[in-house]
């Protein structure tokens, strides 16, 4: 794309989407961490987490900011127009992302003081592995402008839902199988909530990314990998 | 992909079949000054009832194919036009147009106030009376209609006597705009009608522009890219006497299909 012909403009938009792609790091650093310590019962790692959601917020409210400037500024058109309200939304969502792995770093504490069968901490894992992926993943494509990728990234989160389900199957069976496994696995449950939730926000980006760069809304439903698996709650 | 003309020219869907019949229609038309051509083979519809903007950057010919549609051009030497421009399926380049009626039909308000140097009552009533014989009653009544179309006669009701030229700029525009729809034209051609006004006085001429696209077909012509957003329904984009896009004015400003149109609007130009 070529420049501007006022060369602060380009210098306004550039930061916003530094400050975008910024956001989108550390919230798949938060996320890998936060499962990370969840696994490892690793309190201090989970702390880390929970400190950096306040850095998080403040790179939301210093996007918006710089946003909001910069439409009464340069009142930005076609693709300057999308990029900036593409990355309002964006950040909203990465924002969101923060909250959700500081969720999970939170209960860190309260699971670690019990003990997680070992098969459950491996499907969790593999679970948090698709998540995190799809996080790095929405980043890179939309840095690279590819717009195909982020298209499929969309429908790639079907394999977290799928995922999600048999998790949730998986827990209820430790639970009736021994009752003390009960308060464990209520957290892991938020846990892979969370994650599934962090995944929705990834295909939210995915689509806000993809209007930025084709300035074309994709379909309202995506196509669906796995028409037999009944959502859990 | 949506199917391209044969002059390479984007237009969606939506406005090849809009439900507004068309008022204009341009085809195939290229206007010289001497020996420059200053308009390329230029081809496009407008909807009836609507407002059309024509952007670009200067010296682009949006000037020159607004000035086509009344045919004022013809009042300077070795200007001229072919192809053809037809006004409810006529075509007003023919010889046989008569120019007066043309431009009964078809009125012009210019970048810069051109308010008549005499009282704001003949202001008006001065181009009534080359068309029609009125009694003074009726020509009363004429001028208050025109005035208040215009969204002037609150302001100026008390002073009609005095001359139009102690009007503010922005109460000059609107005279002439009054002026305009005094003689009941199908068609209002504005030339960058709000570039020399204040904010306020643009903001009175945009909410004309709004209510008069009920009865008339507005064309305008602006270098102010939001005002063409905020008030036209369809934009065309013209470069170097070519019509390079013309669409929908809410896909031209959100989502252009040409690369120079994305360029010029969001100030990549050059």
């Amino acid at each position: 794309m070529s420049e501007h012909t006022v060369a602060s403009f380009d210098e306004d938009l550039a930061q916003i989407s530094k400050l975008i792609h910024g956001m989108g790091e550390l919230a798949g650093l938060m996320v890998g961490s936060s499962t990370r310590a969840l696994l490892g019962a690793d309190n201090a790692l989970a702390q880390h987490v929970i400190s950096d959601d306040a850095i998080m917020d403040a790179r939301q409210r210093e996007l918006d900011g710089r946003a909001i400037t910069l439409i009464a500024k340069r009142q930005p058109m076609a693709d300057d127009l999308r990029s900036v309200l593409g990355a309002i939304r964006m950040a909203g969502d990465m924002e969101r992302i923060g909250d959700l792995a500081k969720n999970i770093a939170k209960r860190v504490g309260a699971v670690g003081e019990h003990t997680v069968p070992r098969d459950l901490s491996h499907s969790i894992e593999s679970m948090a592995q698709l998540v995190l992926e799809q996080v790095h993943a929405v980043v890179d494509e939309y840095s690279v402008g590819n717009a195909p990728a982020l298209s499929k990234l969309r429908t790639d989160d079907e394999r977290i839902d799928v995922k999600y389900t048999s998790v949730f199957r998986e827990l209820l069976t430790y639970m009736m199988e021994d009752p003390r496994n009960i308060t464990a696995c209520t957290h892991l449950l938020f846990c892979a909530k969370n994650l599934e939730r962090i995944g929705d926000h990834v295909t939210n980006i995915a689509e806000n990314a993809y209007y930025v760069l084709t300035g074309e809304q994709l379909p309202p439903n995506r196509p669906k990998l796995d028409e037999t698996a009944a959502p859990a709650a | 992909m949506k199917p391209m003309l044969s002059n390479e020219i984007a237009m969606s869907d939506a406005i090849a079949l809009a439900p507004k019949t068309t008022k204009i229609e341009v085809k195939d038309l290229n206007f010289y000054y001497g020996e420059s051509k200053a308009l390329k083979n230029i081809s496009l519809s407008l909807p009836a009832r609507s407002v059309t903007a024509f952007i670009g950057p200067s010296g682009c010919g949006k000037s020159t194919l607004l000035r086509v549609f009344n045919r004022i051009y013809e009042l300077y030497p070795k200007q001229r036009a072919d192809g053809q421009v037809l006004l409810d399926g006529k075509n007003i380049l023919d010889r046989s147009q008569d120019l007066n009626l043309l431009r009964t039909k078809i009125g012009m308000v210019f970048q810069k106030p051109t308010p008549f140097p005499m009282s704001i009552y003949e202001n008006i009533a001065f181009g009534i009376r080359l068309y029609e014989k009125l009694s003074k009653s009726e020509m009363d009544v004429r001028v208050e209609q025109a005035l208040h179309r215009a969204a002037l006669w609150n302001e100026v009701k008390d002073k009609l006597d005095a001359s139009g030229l102690s009007l503010s700029g922005g109460q000059q525009q609107r005279l002439c705009i009054a002026r305009t729809v005094a003689v009941k034209p199908e068609v209002i051609l504005l030339d960058e009608p709000a570039s020399a006004l204040d904010p306020l006085s643009t903001a009175k001429i945009e909410e004309l522009i709004d209510e008069l696209q009920v009865d008339y077909t507005i064309v305008i012509v602006t270098h102010n890219m939001q005002q063409a957003a905020r008030v036209s329904s369809q934009t065309a984009f013209m470069y170097l006497g070519e019509l390079i896009e013309y669409d929908k004015t809410e896909k031209m400003f959100t989502s252009p299909g040409e690369k120079r149109t994305q360029d010029y609007i969001t100030g990549r130009f050059g």
